[in-house]
């Protein structure tokens, strides 16, 4: 009861505890769905409560804050839903529909007390979160960068970000050992944490060391071993995908059976889901280039076989033609050497035989010229002294002529000279 | 032609050799020649598989060194 102090009436600081609760209690009497952000849980591992820490912001600012309790029964299966729903446990930083009663007491002050939490409306917003994320990612033009980096022709170098323990290692190096010692590859750990809250930003800082030593390795593999795909959430990371995305070299992931595929698995140069599945592909390239020399190989024997016979081929073919060429022209330059030949036979012997014909013909007429065949056909020869007289001029008359015939010799005189004149 | 070339490099030029014959544009001469470098280029390939040269410890000092590095530059 108030008490009457210098006339005022005064309460004690109970007093107006109570009446708050009072109040409270009569004006909100149900429970109310309400949303907020889990800003932080704070789970209390030895009493098994939380005494979450919820916000509601618009953009950076804070619109309303307050305390909340969620008692160890309650967060248990409520944790429990989520495990089953969301692949994730109840965590720091998520946003949650829940069910909730506003309470008050006069030593604790206000607080809202969480009886149930709606695990669908947090995937929602998961699922919300992570298109932001692909879509950021898109309109960054980083979205299908690694995933088109020409890939090593030998995926041999390998830097591992993964953890020590985990099976999914020791997967992935067995399965790498098997191929030995046929083939041979070179792995360097970079351990971090692989799921949960910090996985992040432990894989993060383990890129950033990578990228200092990146001449060494062909390829990043991301390797996250064993059961469970709780805490996966991580890979949705905006941070995690977009350094991923923009790795120098080729990363391949191995992280799990994610019920859906996380934005950095989406993002990597291949997703090959299990370790052991990875491995297996690295495996698959290096016998593609075995394979590809050894037929190449092959491919150059065959071919230089085929090029050599071949050659062969021409080379006797050119020979046979060079020989049926010569042969050619020999029996050509042959028939073309006996035609004239025998022309020149024929043509001398035709005239060897016209000249001795001629030759003959003109011993005749020189036989015919000698004089006594001349005298013989009635000609003369009329001297005067001795020499023969062609014409008439120097004759006088009373002189003496001598006239020889083919068989006498007439001495006479010359009696008249008749002159016939010569045009 | 007597530097010895990357895996890459020799895998890339097998491919181009066997192109050329492949083509059959090469007389007797540079064939020989051609085949004599191929042998030597699967030599290199094959060789690849079995062999890497990394060694963990290098790497690790040139990351302290550059660790260190950059520790001091801040």
């Amino acid at each position: 009861m108030p008490e009457q102090i210098l006339d005022k009436t005064v309460f004690s600081l109970s007093e107006v505890g109570r009446s708050i609760r009072k109040t409270l209690q009569d004006r909100y009497k149900g429970s109310y769905w309400i949303r907020a952000e889990l800003n932080k849980l704070n789970h209390y591992g030895q009493s098994g409560h939380c005494f979450p820490e919820l916000v509601e912001k618009e953009g950076e600012t804070v619109r309303a804050q307050m305390r909340a309790v969620l008692w160890r029964d309650d967060f248990a299966a409520i944790n429990a839903k989520f495990l089953e729903v969301l692949k994730e446990p109840l965590n720091d930083g998520i946003k949650i529909m829940f069910l909730g009663k506003i309470l008050f007491d006069p030593v604790y002050g206000l607080s809202l007390r969480i009886i149930d939490i709606d695990p669908s409306f947090t995937l929602g917003d998961l699922e919300k979160e992570k298109q932001k994320c692909i879509d950021t990612l898109m309109k960054e033009g980083l979205f299908e960068k690694n995933r088109k980096l020409s890939p090593p022709l030998l995926p041999q170098r390998i830097a591992v970000i993964s953890a020590e323990t985990s099976k999914g290692f020791a997967d992935f190096i067995r399965i790498l050992r098997e191929s030995e010692p046929d083939y041979r590859f070179f792995h360097m750990l970079f351990p971090a944490l692989l799921q949960g809250e910090q996985a992040a930003g432990s894989i993060l800082n383990q890129l950033s060391r990578i990228k200092k030593v990146i001449h060494h390795f062909d390829l990043l593999a991301i390797i996250r071993g064993g059961g469970d795909d709780i805490g996966l959430a991580c890979y949705n990371n905006i941070q995690l995908s977009r350094a991923v995305a923009n790795f120098p070299i080729p990363v391949f992931t191995g992280i799990g059976h994610a019920t859906n595929e996380t934005v950095t698995e989406m993002v990597a140069h291949i997703n090959a889901i299990t370790p052991t599945k990875l491995a297996e592909v690295l495996i698959a390239s290096f016998r593609d280039f075995d394979n590809k020399v050894r037929n190449m190989a092959d491919h150059i024997g065959r071919l230089t076989r085929h090029q050599i016979t071949e050659y062969d081929h021409y080379l006797l073919s050119t020979v046979n033609q060079l020989r049926s060429c010569a042969n050619e022209k020999l029996a050509l330059e042959r028939s073309g050497l006996r035609e004239p030949a025998l022309r020149l036979k024929q043509e001398s012997r035709f005239l060897l035989r016209e000249n001795s014909r001629e030759i003959k013909g003109l011993e005749g007429s020189v036989e015919q010229l000698h004089p006594d065949n001349v005298l013989k056909r009635g000609f003369s020869i009329t001297r005067q002294n001795g020499k023969a007289l062609k014409t008439g001029e120097k004759i006088k008359e009373g002189e003496y002529l001598e006239t020889t015939l083919y068989d006498a010799v007439i001495r006479s005189k010359t009696i008249t000279i008749h002159k016939t004149p010569k045009a | 032609m007597t530097e010895k070339p990357g895996y890459t490099e020799a895998f890339r030029e097998l491919q181009h050799i066997v192109a050329e014959i492949e083509e059959g544009q090469i007389d007797v001469d540079e064939l020989s020649e051609k085949v004599k470098r191929a042998a030597e280029l699967i030599r290199i390939c094959k060789e690849k598989l079995h062999n890497t040269s990394e060694d963990v410890q290098q790497i690790l000092k040139e990351l302290e060194e550059s660790e260190s590095k950059s520790s001091n530059q801040t």
